[in-house]
């Protein structure tokens, strides 16, 4: 949840990246910690298995640095994806002030996609929240991929609640930025 | 503002406000100076108090310079971790985990729901000691909370105003342009 600390002048909101295994969750936490001005990134944390899956989260933090007198910081967390993982994620997204659901664009991962709207729905109900009125966009990473389907496809299956969707290759960083900037504005107009 | 989520309300747009929590300076102070008296009684090196997304509220360390936003993300995670292991073996809760370490251990226990306290202390200090202490000042951060939720919405109203929202929409543009 969003803390205000008035005493020491600080905002942190925590956003969860959330998605099938493989889909570009921590690729595009890679992302941003490469290419954000250095100043507003902190260290990259992951929690990986030896082989680089994630196990727990990857966490990075960023600072906006001083806004209006406050110090206004976003704490980004991915998920693991892996289907076995479920009670791991539900830990992640306890108190999440906002998500960004990456889906993988090619076609065999469509159903299993489908499936993962469907899990995260859930636990974000038994959080007590819904996800219609909830700051939440998507991301269709994977863009580049040759059998990867058509947006309009994506958006018909996966996107019901037509919430802000952004087409990416978070590999090449294309639709990294302009997700992180939907998803951190979405949460604060919700402060 | 909402104080929690069951209390969330609607804001413009048909979106709901963040269940979010404003911390005053008065209470941190307060808070400030339970966390010390902990860290003194229990010889602890650090005392956190975190909320459940991991988000530190306030820290006292005696020494070192720890990283505290990532101690932070992995004592909440762990603990969050914990409760979906007490609920797959039919516990209700549990309400406090020790990880023991060679010369430091932690003690992290929950506080009405909503906020973590986390201990961390050497071999030299005796593990109960630090659970009772511990739930002594549980107990005192408890009456923090609660007024802490009553005067969040005013508290917050002075800061998250149409200059401020605007401002941080234009930095969250330059920083992370493409």
């Amino acid at each position: 949840m969003a803390l205000i600390n008035v005493a020491s002048r600080e905002i942190q909101c925590k956003i969860v990246y959330y998605g099938t295994g493989y889909c570009g969750k921590t690729t595009n936490l890679q992302y941003i910690f490469a290419h954000a001005p250095q100043p507003a990134r902190g260290d990259l944390l992951s929690i990986a298995t030896e082989s680089e899956r994630t196990l727990f989260f990857d966490f990075l933090p960023l600072d906006l640095g001083d806004v209006h007198g406050f110090r206004v910081r976003f704490h980004l967390y991915t998920v693991p994806g892996q289907v076995l993982y479920e009670r791991t994620r539900v830990a992640v997204l306890n108190g999440a002030d906002g998500i960004v659901y990456v889906a993988d664009s090619s076609l065999e991962k469509l159903e299993e996609n489908f499936q993962s709207l469907i899990e995260l729905e859930t636990n974000i109900r038994r959080m007590g929240r819904d996800l219609g009125n909830f700051p939440f966009v998507m991301q269709w990473n994977k863009r580049d991929l040759p059998n990867a389907i058509p947006e309009i496809t994506l958006e018909r299956y996966l996107n019901r609640r037509r919430v802000p969707s952004f087409p990416a290759s978070a590999v090449t960083g294309e639709g990294v930025f302009p997700t992180l900037r939907a998803i951190c504005k979405a949460v604060m107009a919700c402060l | 503002m909402a104080a929690w989520g069951e209390q969330a309300r609607v804001v413009e747009g048909g979106m709901e406000q963040l269940t979010n929590i404003v911390v005053s300076q008065g209470e941190l102070e307060h808070i400030a100076r339970l966390l010390e008296q902990l860290a003194l009684d229990t010889s602890g090196s650090h005392v956190l108090l975190l909320d459940k997304s991991g988000q530190v509220i306030s820290v006292y360390q005696q020494s070192g310079e720890r990283d505290i936003v990532a101690l932070g993300a992995l004592l909440a995670g762990a603990f969050s971790s914990s409760r979906q292991v007490a609920e797959i073996l039919g516990e209700r809760d549990f309400r406090g985990i020790l990880q023991q370490g060679v010369q430091e251990s932690i003690y992290t226990s929950l506080i009405r729901e909503h906020w973590l306290l986390v201990v961390a202390f050497d071999k030299q200090t005796h593990v109960g000691l630090v659970k009772v202490l511990a739930r002594r000042t549980s107990d005192e951060l408890e009456h923090v909370l609660d007024r802490v939720l009553l005067g969040s919405a005013a508290a917050k109203e002075q800061v998250v105003n149409v200059q401020f929202r605007s401002s941080v929409e234009n930095t969250i543009d330059y920083l992370f342009r493409d």
